[in-house]
């Protein structure tokens, strides 16, 4: 059931200190030791391409796993956690039920993916996605939340796809592109409209490669809240490289934050891509321009996959590091992308507490 | 509280702040088919390249934003917005301006807006058609997040003069605020700058007009900004570019006082206010000012002379043309530069001699700088991708004298073969020769189970550009299918590529069917968890064929460049098998030691004159439970020195000061406070009767038989209770020191010695961090955690001491609490699991002698851990010479002995003992 929108209470616990996020879900999946066939379940045993690395359909094959990790980050203290729907499109579904065409010579083009958005299994099958797994964190949200007396919310989770509309694949014309920025705004449409009706309370446009990607997401969002008389707040993070750019269309955040400025989000900032002692240059310029309040939530340092987690940084390394960009002033929201783990978090958790929140600037 | 002053803020890849400092915003408006016929010409002929380059001189020549328009009737101007603009994003020198997306069509507009992931400007909407489509175009605007440009239009038509150009930006303004909730910053009118000097009275004003509407708007209507298109003012004088640059620059001038933020504008066509000669400047002045009636005359009059006068030109600065020609193709592709790169790659190839040469030479290094730039942060990858198009452009040039190359190299080739297999046929000969020529064929594919395509497409179009025959098989390919598909088109190189942790296993086992099915083609590994230590340590070794990791895409080229090159190939494969093996020899604990076999490594052993030393003898025999030890006193044996390590606060505690001493100024404060934290929960632990502590300890009669310890049934040393067993160190010493193993610490045959065992636990803590949880309190749980740690090494210590001290060879009070915990005294207390004796499974036996779980709780789980976790233990050692070592590599022949001895199978040994195999079992 679609929320009402809470963002004047966000405002005004936003003023008073600064939340905390959730960590990875795709990594925490994986130590659950899950095994091809959970993620099949009975319904998708005879799917001819594996779904075990297809993290969103275990909110359908296995919610006990989704559910159990959106109460460990909320016991280990997350106001906001994210539902597991990074790739609940039929665009990013796709590549798990429909034969790449490239195995055979074909390419990947508009053509091909308006035959999947007109894929009525796919689009079922997102639809479920976003519903289900908006539901499944709403009940530990409003579970812990009473338990606790804490109001806890839900984020629904858009993700990036696997596609980008600022880049070309083909050699041969740099103009070409595999789909379309209205078959992209399309398929995030659905996932807007699946997540709202599982009652998320905020929208969140996250780990941004492409910002052309993100702005069809961000253009769909308000479609929606437009046509379907509705509003919720929003929140767009982007995933950076080295430079500070979008990592696939190479754009500083002071330009990705003027480019969604427009939509006044709930907050702007960066996910994923980096460790918290790379990303720190770039929350800087981000925390300087930004007349919002301001989100984190690194990778557990870089992917390491000789380190027992697969990433560098433990729960105190975190723990170090947001305790000093909390100290910077640089946070109003904070959490853990890839590698993070509700230990993780706990430990953020902890070093965000005696931190006053970053304060927002004004535009004068 | 801080504050960011109003601007209109836009963006391409970077951002464009118009602060009220940047005094005039430089439109480029060379990209516009309506103002320059040049670009016009480029578009209408399919030239987009061209066109392209004509966008990138206006950012060159200080365009702040780029107008991008198709009006013009023989261009379908939806498509080519739409295609210009793809094309523009693959620019990166470009692309970092924002774009002003121009047209009359709403429906071109709409698609442009589709193509700016920044922010840009569309120009233009009015109120022209009506309130209602005023209002529909702008709120889409608004949703795609641009700034608009408003023409001073309404349903009567174009604003003219001063009163109707204030009415209607007024009532524009008041819609795009008050009703669409448009932001006021990205307002900005274009209250129509008309042309003078047409020799119509009424026109005489137009200027002026503007300039004073100019005015009005920015007084009256906050954060609304105003620009123009400049070159219209000067239309009357097409021809006559110095009276035009002298017209734009003074009405700019002008305008700029009345506040005029930008304007649409040849920057290439604006002559410099203050160089305008004073007599052509007081003319224009008075046509523009509108200061006499006949000023139009008057210019017209001095502009004949004028006539013909070319005007300024616009520059681009090529001072990088100069350079070298190496430097030159460097700076091209860092660039991104294509002008010239055929000419500079004919010179390259006429000094190289061979086109191949400089391709591996000038080119590579090249794109090796792009690639060091990159993996430093300082370049992009879109900028990545335009250095391999320009790559492209120079391989394109070589290829027909490759091609010529080849043909002759052919024939002589054709001869080798046919010498070396006479009994191929021509033509056979000739595919065989013809497949060692081609550049090569490139194999990539997102292994299977994971779906990311991105990354691996950037790579596949930088190696097409370079010459390489790409077949992208896409993603989630199974191994079968990419082994099958190689085979078919006879893949010189394999790539994988893969982005979740999980691919990695996929790739070791497509590594293992590529060295099983006879594959030799090199094997290249990329994507964001892939790293060079796991590609050498997990990848390589199971495939005999070269194993790279690719860093990221602009490292593609280079290495498949080197892994196909004759000259080359042979070099790079072996350099990189060097680094790999020293990869693997660090994450194995550096180069392999020279190891000595069991019986060397026993005859190295120590060897003690047993019969001059008189072991001491423990005042009881048996165990002695701990049921209860106070923690306060615990507390006095804690050594913080590791808790801060856990905490990553790195140095030395310093028990007296209670400083912990770093050079890390912050790190001490942080240790100090954590230690104060630290205090309070120990105080409240105590007080609220947290953690239950029990111990056990005991000592047994015992000899060493070889690297066995017999602990016997009694002082009668006649039966054998149980043994445990020790393991010999193997490494070869240069130091002459013995290669030890704990049971040298032991007398051997029957002599009266000793072993002593032990097993300490906390219990509490783990309720204690539940309960703590369930409290929202995460980092209590963890700080209570690991306080129960160190009250386990405390009461192990201080256990120890204990015994020493019953064992009589240590007296009470010998030792400061500072010497125990820097261990400053005789004997030692090794753990099963730790250096000394890495088999967890000697516990067991520990456990059952101590009968340590009835006594104190502290149980095993099936892979020998203890539980609770905060819990600690050992045997004790007493011999003067007994000290800590490590064990580190164990051969073959040592672990069948001790697989014997324990009665393990080789496999059940080699599995516990795994990280310490000096072989690969």
């Amino acid at each position: 059931m679609p929320q009402a929108d809470p963002t004047s209470d966000l405002q005004r616990a936003l003023a008073e200190r600064i939340f905390v996020l959730d960590g990875a879900m795709g990594t925490t999946i994986r130590t659950y030791g899950l095994e091809e066939k959970d993620a099949r379940g009975e319904r998708f045993a005879k799917n001819e391409k594996d779904l075990l690395n297809n993290g969103d359909i275990l909110s359908i094959s296995r919610p006990d796993v989704i559910g159990d990790i959106h109460k460990r980050f909320y016991e280990a203290g997350s106001d906001i956690c994210e539902t597991n729907t990074f790739s609940a499109t039929g665009i990013a579904q796709s590549e798990f039920f429909v034969e790449d065409p490239r195995e055979h010579g074909g390419r990947k083009d508009p053509e091909f993916f308006q035959k999947i958005l007109e894929n009525s299994f796919l689009n079922d099958l997102a639809w479920e996605m976003n519903v289900k797994s908006s539901q499944l964190c709403r009940k530990w949200a409003d579970d812990i939340g009473t338990d606790t007396g804490r109001r806890r919310y839900v984020a629904g989770a858009i993700g990036p796809l696997t596609v980008s509309l600022t880049n070309s694949p083909d050699a041969n014309d740099s103009a070409f592109r595999v789909v379309t920025f209205d078959q992209v705004k399309e398929a995030y449409t659905r996932q807007v409209r699946g997540l709202i009706e599982g009652g998320c309370d905020i929208l969140m446009v996250e780990t941004i490669f492409d910002s052309l990607n993100a702005k069809a997401a961000v253009v769909a969002i308000q479609e929606v809240f437009e046509s379907d008389g509705l509003k919720l707040p929003v929140i767009v993070s982007a995933a950076v490289g080295l430079g500070g750019e979008t990592m696939i269309s190479a754009q500083k955040v002071e330009a990705l934050w003027n480019a969604f400025s427009h939509i006044n989000p709930l907050a702007v900032g960066l996910n994923c891509s980096l460790g918290p002692d790379l990303m720190k240059p770039h929350l800087e310029e981000l925390s300087a321009c930004a007349a919002t309040h301001v989100s984190c939530y690194p990778n557990a340092g870089l992917p390491n996959p000789l380190a027992p987690t697969g990433f560098d940084l433990e729960p105190q390394h975190m723990f170090e590091f947001l305790s000093d960009f909390a100290k910077a002033g640089l946070l109003n929201l904070a959490g853990g992308c890839c590698g993070n783990t509700p230990d993780h978090i706990a430990a953020i958790a902890k070093a965000v507490a005696n931190h006053q929140p970053r304060q927002v600037p004004v535009v004068r | 509280m801080p504050t960011i002053p109003h601007a209109l803020r836009l963006s391409g890849t970077e951002a464009y702040n118009h602060t009220a400092e940047k005094r005039f915003l430089m439109i480029g408006e060379r990209t516009n088919v309506a103002g320059s016929p040049r670009f016009a010409k480029f578009v209408r002929a399919g030239d987009l390249e061209a066109a392209v380059e004509v966008a990138r001189q206006q950012v060159e020549n200080g365009a702040n934003v780029i107008d991008i328009c198709f009006d013009d009737g023989l261009i379908d101007g939806k498509e080519m917005m739409g295609r210009f603009l793809r094309l523009l994003q693959g620019e990166p020198d470009v692309a970092r301006v924002p774009i002003m997306v121009d047209s009359s069509k709403w429906e071109i507009l709409e698609e442009g807006l589709k193509y700016l992931q920044g922010k840009g400007i569309v120009n233009s909407i009015s109120l022209k058609e009506g309130e209602e489509a005023f209002k529909s175009h702008a709120r889409h605007i608004m949703r795609y997040g641009a700034a608009v440009v408003v023409m001073a239009f309404d349903e009567n038509g174009q604003a003219a003069t001063y009163e109707e150009k204030i009415r209607i930006c007024e009532r524009a303004y008041r819609i795009l605020v008050d009703e669409v909730g448009f932001n006021p910053d990205d307002i900005i009118f274009d209250p129509n700058i008309l042309t003078v000097a047409t020799g119509i009275e009424e026109h005489n004003n137009y200027a002026l007009d503007f300039i004073n509407a100019t005015r009005w708007i920015k007084q009256n209507l906050p954060g609304a900004k105003v620009s123009g298109g400049v070159s219209n003012i000067s239309f009357s004088f097409r021809g006559n570019n110095v009276v035009r640059e002298a017209m734009h620059s003074a009405f700019l001038y002008h305008a700029g006082l009345a506040g005029m933020d930008m304007g649409i504008v040849n920057a290439g066509m604006l002559e410099v206010y203050d160089e305008i000669p004073k007599d052509l400047l007081e003319h224009v002045e008075d046509v523009l000012l509108n200061r006499r009636p006949d000023a139009t005359e008057r210019l017209l009059d001095l502009a004949e002379s004028f006539k013909g006068v070319g005007g300024k030109k616009i520059e681009e600065d090529l001072t990088w043309r100069e350079e070298p020609v190496e430097k030159r193709l460097e700076h091209a592709l860092l660039k991104g530069i294509d002008k010239y790169i055929d000419e500079d790659t004919e010179e390259a190839r006429v000094k190289y001699e061979r086109p191949l040469k400089v391709i591996e030479g000038p080119l590579m290094d090249g794109m090796g700088v792009v690639g060091d730039l990159f993996g430093a942060g300082k370049m992009f990858l879109p900028q990545v991708v335009k250095s391999a198009r320009v790559m492209k452009k120079a391989v394109a040039w070589l290829t027909p004298f490759m091609e010529a190359d080849k043909a002759a190299n052919l024939a002589g080739d054709i001869a080798e073969i046919k010498a070396k297999q006479p009994e191929l046929s021509d033509e056979e000969a000739l595919k065989i020769a013809e497949r060692g020529r081609s550049a090569g064929r490139f194999l990539i594919a997102t292994v299977k189970g994971d779906v990311h395509d991105i990354g691996k497409n950037i790579v596949g179009v930088v190696l097409a550009c370079n010459g390489f025959e790409v077949t992208d098989m896409g993603v989630m390919v199974a191994c079968d299918k990419i082994l099958a598909k190689a085979k078919e088109i006879g893949a010189d190189v394999i790539g994988l590529s893969g982005l979740i942790t999980p691919s990695l296993d996929e790739m070791v086992h497509v590594a293992k069917e590529m060295e099983r099915e006879g594959f030799t083609v090199p094997l290249l590994v990329g994507g964001a968890t892939t790293s060079a230590a796991h590609t050498a340590i997990k990848i390589a070794e199971h495939y005999s064929g070269p194993v790279v990791h690719v860093l990221d895409a602009s490292r593609s080229v280079p290495v498949t460049t080197s892994l196909l090159s004759k000259d080359q190939k042979e070099g790079f494969a072996a350099e990189n098998r060097a680094k790999q093996q020293k990869l693997r020899d660090n994450f194995h604990g550096g180069p392999k030691k020279e190891t000595l076999s069991l019986a060397e490594a026993r005859a190295a052993g120590p060897s003690y004159d047993w019969d001059s030393y008189a072991p001491p003898v423990p005042g009881f025999l048996g165990t002695e439970v701990i049921p209860d030890q106070s923690l306060a006193e615990l507390a006095e044996y804690i050594d913080w020195t590791p808790f801060f390590h856990a905490w990553e606060l790195r140095g030395v505690w310093d028990r007296q000061a209670k400083v912990l001493k770093t050079k890390n100024a912050e790190g001490a404060a942080e240790a100090a406070k954590l230690y104060q934290e630290a205090q309070e929960w120990i105080a409240r632990i105590i007080a609220e009767n947290r953690f239950k502590v029990s111990g056990i300890y005991g000592f047994f009669p015992a000899n060493a038989d070889g690297d066995d310890i017999i602990v016997w049934e009694n002082e009668d040393r006649a039966t054998e209770r149980m043994r445990f067993h020790s393991l010999r160190q193997q490494v070869k010493k240069d130091s002459g020191k013995p290669n030890v193993a704990l049971a040298d610490w032991v007398a051997p045959g029957k002599k009266a010695d000793y072993v002593g065992g032990f097993v300490v636990g906390i219990h509490g803590a783990d309720e204690f961090a539940a309960e703590l949880e369930k409290e929202h309190d995460p980092y209590g749980s963890i700080m209570v955690k690991a306080i129960a740690d160190r009250f386990a090494e405390a009461f192990a210590e201080l256990l120890h001491h204990r015994a020493r001290v019953r064992w009589g060879y240590e007296t009470e009070a010998e030792l400061t609490h500072d010497q125990l915990i820097h261990e400053n005294y005789r004997g030692i207390r090794p753990a099963p699991g730790y250096p000394a004796q890495p088999d967890h499974t000697e516990k067991p036996l520990l456990f059952d002698l101590l009968d340590a779980s009835a006594a104190t709780g502290v149980t095993l789980t099936e892979s020998c851990a203890m539980h609770p976790g905060a819990a600690v233990c050992g045997l004790y050692f007493s011999h003067p010479e007994c000290h800590y070592f490590a064990i580190s590599e164990l051969q073959q022949d040592q672990i069948e002995d001790y697989a014997q001895r324990k009665g393990f199978t080789l496999t059940e040994a080699e599995k516990w003992l795994g990280p310490w195999l000096g072989y690969s079992a």
